[in-house]
């Protein structure tokens, strides 16, 4: 890989430490105000540690800066890591660099890299992981979560590896750039597009609604409601409850009330007799 | 009862707990948590199909931000537990796990935003006093107090609530069983709303339908499914890409004669930039 041509064994040395240290990163939770502030710092400590060997009020400081909430997708973040000690070496060899910038660099990457962290590992890898796996073990086959944790995890720990060094070696510039020219743009498409693909299949397989209410016909054998509405369209009511959760949701209306609201209406219509 | 409460509460530990000590590596997963909970309670193979059953309506729980709508790992354990040990119907304990899994979620959410503020200001005051290994320190021991206090939970439920709940299932009548059976279904729906919310805009919502006809009606696995995705991706990407150089070809080609008249300095760099992008496309 050529991203680690040219580093010395020093910097190798590091960046294997932040990238190990990075899988506690979001371990300890200090409340709502700092987040995975402490895991963060002990991620960069080895950078702290290097940079500021012979200069523990260089050190403090540091530390003190990165006190700030912190919150990024934990296989995106670490190229946030990488940056940061680039940014915190800069820092250690000019007097005159601005400190603050490597804050505001830090904050201002949070946003977009989670986004697209968020959708890549939650939204796809993992429903794609989980559908295998689902399927596999609901024959009571142990595969099923084997094969779920490897199609995770694999292209996961690799991504955190990989930017780890990214971060370091090619710097804010690289973000920029792609964010500038456009590929970050069909990066998140794709990424969208698939997403979309598998949730709407597990809509399918996954949400489900069956109902139990029937028409008596005289001489004859009662007609299931259900019949008619899967000859409508398959799937009309779980499809249309997916939707209509996402409009809820579209329009700002708290999670956990769309979650009552769900279980509710299930109760009901089971006391009911619907289902 | 001591003995099955301390192994379910330490269950919760290892998957809960774990899976954020260990990079968030999925084993909070019901799909992991059911298979080691069969696992401790000699049943693997109905631990493993509960998990399935309980991944496809927890698959929406995801913890972004904070934010939890369902907290899997209690939810699964304890179901489990209820089934393997108490022999409570599969059916009713998965009903049970959305209810607990919703009030766990709320537990979580609270020890982690509200109690484990009692931390943030010795965060700040061991940065000022520059001692980074006591920050290690205290950011493993908050780890081992939240998901240890959260553990507990698990532990008195099956302590104290294995007798009830047992009482509680057995005179559920059939109508409101069918209800909670219910939400199982539902549920879902919930989560992969949550999901959307990430992906979902107006010239991308068409593949969400797309998924869902090739399951309702072709009824392909989704292996399948994913497969045919990845390729129609590959397509759309490609030819997105195309576009995408021509268009920053032609921004290039306009602003050529500024360049020219300019120094030579910023046409190399371009050229170098551009290789660059080569590299990484």
């Amino acid at each position: 890989m050529k991203l680690t041509q040219d580093m010395t064994k020093e910097d190798k040395k590091m960046l294997n430490g932040i990238f190990w240290r990075s899988f506690t990163v979001f371990a300890s939770r200090a409340g709502a105000t700092k987040t995975h502030a402490p895991g963060f710092m002990y991620s960069i400590t080895p950078a702290l540690n290097r940079y500021y060997k012979d200069d523990p009020e260089g050190r403090r400081e540091a530390l003190m800066r990165h006190t700030t909430w912190y919150n990024i997708t934990q296989n995106v973040g670490t190229f946030v890591m990488g940056l940061t000690a680039s940014m915190e070496k800069k820092n250690s060899e000019e007097a005159d660099f601005d400190a603050e910038s490597i804050v505001a660099l830090k904050t201002s990457l949070m946003g977009p890299l989670s986004g697209i962290g968020d959708s890549i590992f939650w939204g796809v890898l993992r429903v794609i992981a989980a559908g295998v796996g689902i399927s596999l073990a609901s024959q009571g086959s142990i595969l099923g979560p084997i094969l779920f944790l490897l199609i995770y995890n694999i292209p996961s720990i690799l991504t955190r590896y990989y930017l780890t060094y990214m971060g370091f070696s090619l710097g804010s510039t690289f973000i920029e750039r792609i964010y500038a020219n456009g590929s970050m743009e069909i990066l998140n498409k794709a990424a969208s597009t698939l997403g979309l693909i598998m949730i709407g299949s597990m809509t399918a397989s996954m949400v489900k609604f069956e109902s139990k209410l029937s028409v008596p016909i005289t001489g004859g054998k009662p007609i299931l409601i259900q019949t008619y509405m899967d000859q409508l369209f398959k799937g009309l009511v779980p499809l249309g409850i997916t939707l209509l959760c996402y409009w809820l949701l579209s329009k700002k209306v708290n999670v956990n009330w769309i979650l009552l609201g769900v279980l509710i209406l299930a109760i009901v219509l089971g006391l009911l007799g619907v289902v | 009862m001591f003995r099955e409460a301390f192994l379910a509460a330490l269950t919760v530990f290892i998957c809960y707990g774990g899976n954020w000590l260990f990079g968030q590596t999925m084993i909070e997963r019901p799909l992991v948590v059911g298979m080691i909970a069969g696992l401790i309670f000699g049943d693997m193979r109905t631990g493993i199909i509960m998990g399935a059953s309980l991944e496809a309506i927890f698959m929406g729980a995801v913890d972004i931000g904070g934010a939890l709508s369902a907290e899997p790992v209690t939810a699964t354990v304890l179901a489990t537990t209820f089934a393997i040990v108490l022999n409570v119907n599969e059916k009713a304990a998965l009903a049970l796990a959305v209810p607990i899994g919703v009030l766990a979620a709320f537990v979580s959410m609270f020890m982690k935003n509200v109690v484990m503020n009692l931390f943030a200001p010795l965060v700040d005051k061991y940065a000022e006093e520059n001692r980074p290994r006591a920050i290690a320190v205290m950011h493993f021991s908050m780890w081992f107090i939240n998901y240890f206090i959260f553990s507990l939970i698990t532990f008195f439920s099956v302590l104290e609530g294995a007798k009830p709940v047992q009482q509680m299932v057995n005179s559920i009548p059939d109508n409101l069983m069918a209800g909670l059976a219910a939400t199982g279904g539902l549920l879902p729906a919930v989560g992969f709303a949550i999901l959307m919310r990430m992906l979902w805009s107006k010239q991308l919502a068409p593949y969400f339908f797309l998924g869902f006809i090739l399951v309702a009606y072709l009824e392909l696995p989704s292996v399948a499914v994913a497969a045919l995705g990845i390729i129609l991706v590959l397509v759309t990407s490609f030819k997105d890409k195309q576009l995408l150089d021509m268009k920053n070809k032609q921004k290039e080609l306009e602003n050529r004669p500024v360049v020219a008249s300019g120094t030579t300095d910023s046409g190399n760099e371009t050229q170098a930039e551009q290789e660059e992008e080569d590299f990484f496309s």
